[in-house]
């Protein structure tokens, strides 16, 4: 959907740690058994002892990830409260269903319950702030980001919010990487950061991480970016994707050559990179930049590009980690991101530069 | 808005002419489970979907042992809102899903060998479906749906949230036409959750009433379609309804339980009559929340009286009609509230016997015929603090 946003802040947990605000990837960081786990960070600085007991590994890295991305937007009150999650929290979902099994449906814990529901964020991050409000929560693998983003646009333009807190959320664990082992999502054997796109094998590797958002129907004190565009395609073909991509920038009165970046969600797995292929094709003149050798794979991915891209228009700079092909270009006015997950959902975002 | 198709499955039977007929009939369907594998089966009154999968996958017209059950409720339910005549590509139609637990009915019972890593995956599709997205896309497929294909999770306020979000779609002119509602199974998961809370009743649900003592589980899906003025244009369908109002407003009070007052209640309730441009005496009944679990139908109460003061309009919760569908709550009562509009018959409620004393309101107790409904008011409430409402009005 064409409507503008400012992304006023953005802060990050992935396998790259805690990104503050501006922070830009860098290189070294290798996936562990084909995995990109976030880091354990000290959630002293947010919550008590007795909170933290309460509180489950992902439950923990989303309220300390919306809490920093609201204070650096100077956010006291969030107008809307919107997220998107494959999973939610998975580790809860397995410690029930464990739970369960083990005390043959006798009493149980009801803490694992509770936290494994999809939403049990929002609105632990409603009571946080001590805030009623709009709260919803998508569940749609590759587009849940994207269809919280999108509600965002749309209570933009239905006047009911200024700003909203828009974020993502997404664990692996040992046993539900072990699930999709079996069901052909990873690669067979273990790869480093820097062979993922070239093995030519099926497959790619895991990650996860908290990703948040500040927006803004105007721009606040010091937006990074503005979100232009936003387009979802449910597997389109090839040539729908190709049109989809010309009337994006057909909307926002651009040609091919004025995008300068294209950030794409390759993956290294075999049977999908070819729809990057496709669309890298289209943009020969652009710097193109890669994420996922630094994230691993998961339903809400995007949001790590997400979050890199505005910090690229904010600060101007490239990170190199993330260079895939073409001369690292700047200026970098317009940006366009380009994810599909597993070929399923594809998603368009255009970034532009804040001026 | 208009909403010109509904369709529905539900404990109390397959599409709107079996469900219309057991509210009229005041016959419960909530009783003990007979496809669930739990041990709380045994134990608690549940609002079970009375066909097996076979059945409901010879009603849904699809392969058996393909689909999960998941699937398979939501199939029966989209045939009947979609009617035969439909084509998805007429105008731009989105699918707009809500579930809380997607396809646990099926993982939990294949869990232990999906986690071994010495047995192979036979069936890849029933073993990806730990999330809730997948369920909506083999939906989305099947009836061709292409354009914003969306799933919600928001515990029991999911489909009214859905139905709200597909609304807003059309709205904003991003579709003609959208297809939204919710479904949920029964499963061991969330029995066993609920009952964790101590939020189910080992009787039959009294919703409102002084010795309430917790919810019944159920299961079923129901969808409407909502189009645009210019989709009519287009399809040539004639709208049974329409959608007026709708609000969502989160309270933060507490993880899993609503404020005392019912000030997130009040709230939703008021923005959705707000949103419909209508004021509180217009409203001819309320479809209520009502789970019969000791906070929220407190909270409610209180939420109504503040609302409608003295004139409190006719209203009744069908769960315990149905059980508590959870995610596919929201869509059911929908169509509930666009059968009390088309039929001029309200439902009353199920074992109820004596007003709270803290709230005392008195639900219908006994079906009203013939009276014009012109305005019903659904309510959805959920953990979190998620409240969402909806109005649905008589059209013309």
């Amino acid at each position: 959907m064409r409507e503008t946003m400012y992304i006023q802040a953005a802060r990050a947990l992935s396998a790259q740690g805690e990104l503050l605000n501006d922070e830009l990837p860098v290189a070294g960081i290798e996936p562990v058994g084909n995995v990109f786990y976030f880091p354990s960070i000290d959630y002293s600085r947010w919550f008590g002892i007795m909170q933290l007991r309460r509180m489950s590994r992902l439950t923990r890295a989303g309220m300390a990830v919306a809490i920093e991305t609201l204070r650096d937007a100077g956010i006291d009150k969030p107008d809307a409260i919107i997220t998107g999650t494959g999973k939610g929290s998975l580790g809860d979902t397995e410690k029930f269903m464990e739970s369960i099994r083990l005390h043959e449906e006798g009493t149980l814990n009801p803490s694992p319950f509770i936290q494994s529901t999809y939403n049990a964020l929002n609105g632990l991050i409603g009571l946080h702030y001590q805030v009623d409000c709009y709260n919803t929560t998508y569940v749609h693998r590759g587009f849940s980001l994207e269809h919280a983003l999108q509600d965002a646009q749309l209570l933009f333009r239905e006047n009911r919010a200024a700003q909203a807190l828009v974020g993502s959320f997404e664990e692996i664990t040992a046993e539900h990487f072990g699930i999709k082992q079996k069901l052909g999502y990873w690669k067979s054997f273990p790869v480093r950061a820097d062979e993922l796109f070239h093995t030519s094998t099926p497959g790619s590797i895991a990650g996860e991480g908290c990703f948040f958002f500040a927006l803004g129907k105007e721009p606040g004190r010091q937006p990074l970016a503005e979100l232009a565009d936003l387009r979802m395609l449910f597997e389109p073909s090839a040539a729908e994707l190709e049109q989809e991509i010309h009337a994006v920038l057909a909307d926002a009165q651009l040609r091919l050559p004025d995008i300068d970046v294209l950030v794409t969600g390759r993956s290294g797995d075999v049977r999908h990179d070819r729809y990057y292929d496709q669309v890298a094709a289209l943009f020969n003149d652009a710097t193109q930049l890669s994420f996922k050798q630094l994230s691993g794979e998961f339903d809400t991915a995007a949001g790590f590009a997400l979050r890199m891209s505005a910090n690229i228009l904010a600060r101007q700079q490239l990170p190199a980690a993330a260079h895939y092909a073409g001369i690292m270009h700047r200026p970098v006015k317009n940006l366009l991101i380009y994810n599909n997950y597993y070929g399923v959902q594809h998603a368009v975002y255009l970034l532009r530069q804040t001026v | 808005m208009y909403v010109t198709g509904m369709g529905i499955i539900s404990a109390l039977g397959a599409g709107i002419e079996q469900n219309r007929m057991a509210l009229r009939a005041q016959a419960s369907g909530l009783t003990t489970a007979r496809y669930l594998q739990s041990r709380l089966a045994a134990q608690l009154p549940l609002g079970e979907v009375p066909f097996s999968n076979t059945a409901l996958a010879s009603m849904a017209g699809i392969t058996p042992g393909t689909e999960n059950r998941l699937v398979l409720l939501a199939t029966v339910a989209l045939n009947e809102a979609l009617g035969n005549r439909f084509k998805a590509g007429l105008v731009r139609t989105g699918f707009i899903n809500a579930t809380s637990v997607g396809g646990m009915a099926d993982v939990e019972n294949m869990y232990p060998d999906l986690i071994d890593p010495a047995i192979a995956i036979s069936n890849l599709s029933a073993g990806d479906s730990l999330d809730c997205a997948q369920g909506t896309e083999i939906l989305a497929r099947h009836f061709g749906i292409r354009q914003q294909v969306a799933t919600i999770s928001t515990a029991c306020s999911s489909s009214a949230n859905a139905i709200m979000y597909g609304a807003r779609l059309v709205q904003a002119g991003l579709l003609d036409r959208v297809i939204c509602g919710g479904v949920d199974t029964l499963t061991r998961f969330t029995l066993n959750g609920f009952s964790s809370l101590r939020n189910t009743d080992t009787g039959l649900c009294k919703p409102f009433d002084e010795h309430r003592n917790g919810l019944n589980l159920g299961e079923g899906a129901a969808y409407l379609v909502l189009e645009s003025e210019r989709s009519l244009a287009v399809t040539g369908n004639r709208p049974v309804g329409l959608l007026a109002g709708y609000h969502n407003y989160n309270e933060a009070f507490h993880p899993t339980a609503p404020s005392p007052d019912g000030n997130g209640a009040y709230e939703a309730m008021a923005g959705a009559l707000h949103k419909a441009g209508l004021l509180p005496a217009a409203i001819s009944y309320i479809n209520a929340h009502g789970t019969a679990t000791i906070n929220n139908d407190i909270a409610e109460a209180k939420a109504m009286l503040r609302l409608f003061g003295g004139q409190l309009p006719p209203f009744s919760s069908t769960k315990c009609y149905t059980g508590h569908t959870l995610a596919a709550a929201g869509a059911i009562e929908a169509v509930f509230s666009l059968l009390a509009i088309v039929h001029e018959e309200l439902y009353p409620a199920l074992h109820f016997d004596m007003p709270m004393s803290d709230a005392a309101v008195t639900p219908l107790l006994s079906l009203t015929e013939h009276r014009k409904t012109d305005h019903v008011l659904s309510n959805s409430f959920g953990f979190g603090g998620n409240n969402a409402c909806l109005i649905l009005s008589r059209y013309a």
